[in-house]
């Protein structure tokens, strides 16, 4: 039942927000794709501990991967998805063939090296990814065969709705099986790990491909969408803003960064609304906030409010 | 913090909501474009440029009473610009869209205006392609191939038989070489050496040395504006290339009027081309420079204020003929020609692309010791020569 009720209740959410804001229906589903690419990313950095501010390379290369899927080989939705995800899932193993065999600072810039590097192979090879320009002309066919992708959005909507619960699923049971609290262990003390038998390298790298796949789905999801595929889904702001959403939430527990994600980008979004010209120190002021305040994220919220009043009393 | 636009906005609803009763109908238009993030001065110089408009013009079209609604896409981001504009559409209702400082960006958004018929006009983005995407965009600004080749042609002009092209290695590099060295070729010159140079590039003296054992008569360059392009013509300038004979070439887009004083004495003597110099010579373009200064004391007018002081006279002269009405609306504007602070342009019906002049620049000092795009040789009448093919 406690496994249950928090999904009612994102189901609820999904569904309420439908209903509340049918003129937002594009935002939210940009909301839904950074939801999957930030639960992709608890998966690699808050559950295995493994540290990286170049996620981007898994998204950025499921995006460029659906998008020419949907071009050249077949407009389905569907099939394009799981092409995103084995591409994210390939470039994961092979970046992670050499990346897990590095730690801390260097693991850092080497997984933002491998982001960079995507990008300028991605604007050489101006004439198949349409460099600057974007790789435009992708056109979706009907889902399953029989929903059209709609102007308003609505169809997109429940379509990343939908993967995201999927997609949130499977990490769950992931993270509950053995290999799961495998990866807690080692985020907890590799040496221990190896001493009791873990094959920590292999054990890494099979999450961080894993979580590749998850960034795969959202990259080709956001193709899908937008149907065109820029440079910039291999940006360092990407994978910077994606890091920040987890911490916001709290890292580690799926959830938080569901919240830490619709909070970052709704106060963004509002923000920028109201005033377009100065909405930047808002979104600073709110992390900073949170980050002194509760550094467990938004998720350690009630026990800290919890300790506050128990302070008080 | 700014209010301002903010309280506009809220005064406008408030006053449509009030005096729904009264004819005074208001048309819409969303103006997508950075406002934020490290290309934040394109938003800043469009919203200049449509304030300075506005104070000129009024906020009436013909009967209409126009409303602009900005939106920030933070730099390239086509997710974020077709969000904002499918949120443009559906919920504000807007019945114009304008901005787009970046082509992914507007491309991106070619599919959304196309259904939903909403005239669509450009402020800047540059690639030649974009306006074939949809018959509802007109674009104000420039191509790269439009400034590109007339400069290949006023090469030939000068004697200049030889060149190295060196440019960055990025979409309108690569574009920009390519509509020069086409020219440049077709009227008998010879590249000796294309050199593409990557976008982070601040260290240019191998770059140099390699040029000047080419020996050629000139070099040309495209380089944005920014810490590269000052590194450029730094370089050129320290490697003594105008002593050893070798001209310097390169479309405006690397002394834009924002960036040209940080350029220094290194660029005193170089040879650019492009549509707008601050320093064109006309009553309109004073009075426009006067009135930005209105507006807001600091502006320094570029081709981007002036992309989108054009963009606006465009949708302003679409709204008094067709209000609401798309293909009125655009009709008004196809084959129309005005006077511009840049001179004189005309919206061809065929590209909806601008036909102008393109002027080539020498960098001097002026009287009070200001650098500035002296024009010294006006192209006529450039169609965009991207798409003709």
């Amino acid at each position: 039942m406690r496994q249950i009720l928090p999904f009612a209740v994102l189901a609820a959410v999904a569904v309420a927000a439908f209903y509340i804001f049918p003129y937002n229906l594009a935002f939210l589903t940009r909301v839904t794709i950074m939801m999957i690419f930030v639960l992709s990313l608890d998966l690699v950095q808050g559950v295995a501990g493994i540290a990286t501010l170049g996620h981007a390379a898994m998204y950025g290369t499921g995006a460029y991967a659906a998008g020419l899927f949907a071009i050249h080989v077949w407009h389905d939705p569907l099939a394009g998805l799981a092409v995103g995800a084995v591409a994210g899932a390939v470039i994961a193993f092979v970046s992670g063939l050499f990346l897990m065999r590095a730690h801390g600072l260097t693991l850092l810039m080497l997984t933002i090296a491998v982001a960079e590097v995507l990008q300028e192979v991605a604007n050489k090879f101006s004439d198949i990814t349409g460099g600057t320009d974007g790789l435009g002309g992708i056109r979706m066919g009907r889902l399953l065969g029989v929903w059209k992708f709609d102007f308003v959005g609505q169809t997109g909507y429940v379509y990343a709705v939908c993967v995201l619960f999927l997609v949130m699923v499977l990490l769950k049971v992931v993270i509950g099986s053995p290999f799961g609290l495998a990866l807690r262990g080692i985020q907890d003390s590799q040496a221990r790990m190896r001493a009791i038998g873990t094959p920590v390298a292999r054990r890494l790298l099979a999450s961080y491909v894993l979580g590749g796949a998850g960034g795969g789905v959202g990259g080709a999801l956001a193709a899908q969408s937008t149907q065109l595929v820029s440079l910039g889904v291999y940006s360092f702001q990407l994978s910077a803003e994606a890091v920040i959403m987890l911490i916001l939430g709290g890292t580690g527990r799926l959830w938080g960064a569901l919240i830490g994600t619709a909070v970052f980008m709704t106060v963004h979004e509002v923000a920028a609304s109201v005033d377009p010209f100065n909405w930047l120190f808002v979104i600073g002021a709110l992390v900073l906030a949170v980050v002194y305040a509760v550094p467990q994220g938004l998720m350690g919220l009630p026990a800290e409010v919890k300790r506050w009043i128990g302070r008080l009393a | 913090m700014k209010f301002n636009g903010l309280m506009g906005v809220a005064l406008a609803a408030l006053l449509a909501g009030v005096g729904s009763g009264a004819a005074a109908d208001v048309v819409k238009v969303g103006v997508v474009a950075s406002f934020s993030g490290p290309f934040a001065m394109y938003g800043k110089q469009f919203k200049d440029a449509i304030d300075a408009y506005v104070a000129e013009h009024g906020t009436k079209a013909g009967d209409h009473e126009v409303q602009f609604i900005f939106k920030d896409d933070g730099g390239p981001n086509p997710d974020q610009a077709k969000a904002l504009t499918q949120e443009l559409l559906v919920k504000d209702k807007v019945n114009y869209l304008a901005g787009y400082v970046f082509t992914p960006n507007a491309l991106a958004v070619a599919p959304l205006i196309d259904q939903a018929q909403v005239p669509t006009v450009i402020f800047n983005a540059a690639t030649s392609i974009i306006t074939t995407k949809s018959p509802y965009f007109i674009r104000t600004s420039f191509t790269t191939p439009q400034v590109a080749a007339p400069l290949a042609d006023w090469a030939i002009a000068q004697g200049i038989k030889t060149v190295v092209t060196s440019v960055t290695d990025y979409g309108p590099g690569i574009d920009a070489e390519k509509g020069f060295t086409k020219e440049f070729e077709a009227k008998g010159g010879k590249v000796l050496d294309a050199i593409r140079m990557p976008i982070q590039t601040t260290d240019f003296g191998p770059f140099m040395q390699r040029i000047k054992a080419a020996a050629p008569n000139a070099l040309f360059t495209f380089i944005p504006a920014g810490p590269p392009a000052f590194a450029f013509v730094k370089s050129y300038a320290d490697n003594g290339m105008a002593a050893a004979g070798i001209k310097f070439l390169g479309t405006g887009d690397l002394d834009d009027e924002t960036t040209l004083q940080t350029l220094g004495d290194a660029a005193l003597g170089i040879h650019t081309s492009f549509p707008y110099s601050a320093a064109h010579d006309s009553a309109l373009n004073a009075k426009f420079q006067a009135d930005l200064a209105k507006v807001d004391p600091g502006a320094v007018a570029n081709f981007a204020s002036v992309g989108a002081y054009d963009g606006t006279e465009a949708l302003y002269r679409m709204i008094a003929a067709g209000g609401t009405d798309p293909d009125k609306a655009m009709k008004a504007v196809l084959g129309a020609s005005w006077e511009s602070p840049r001179g004189p342009i005309t919206i061809d019906p065929k590209t909806r692309h601008v036909t102008q002049n393109i002027y080539i620049r020498v960098v001097e000092r002026d009287a009070s010791g200001k650098l500035i795009n002296k024009e010294i040789e006006t192209i006529p009448n450039v169609p965009d020569l991207g798409l003709a093919k």
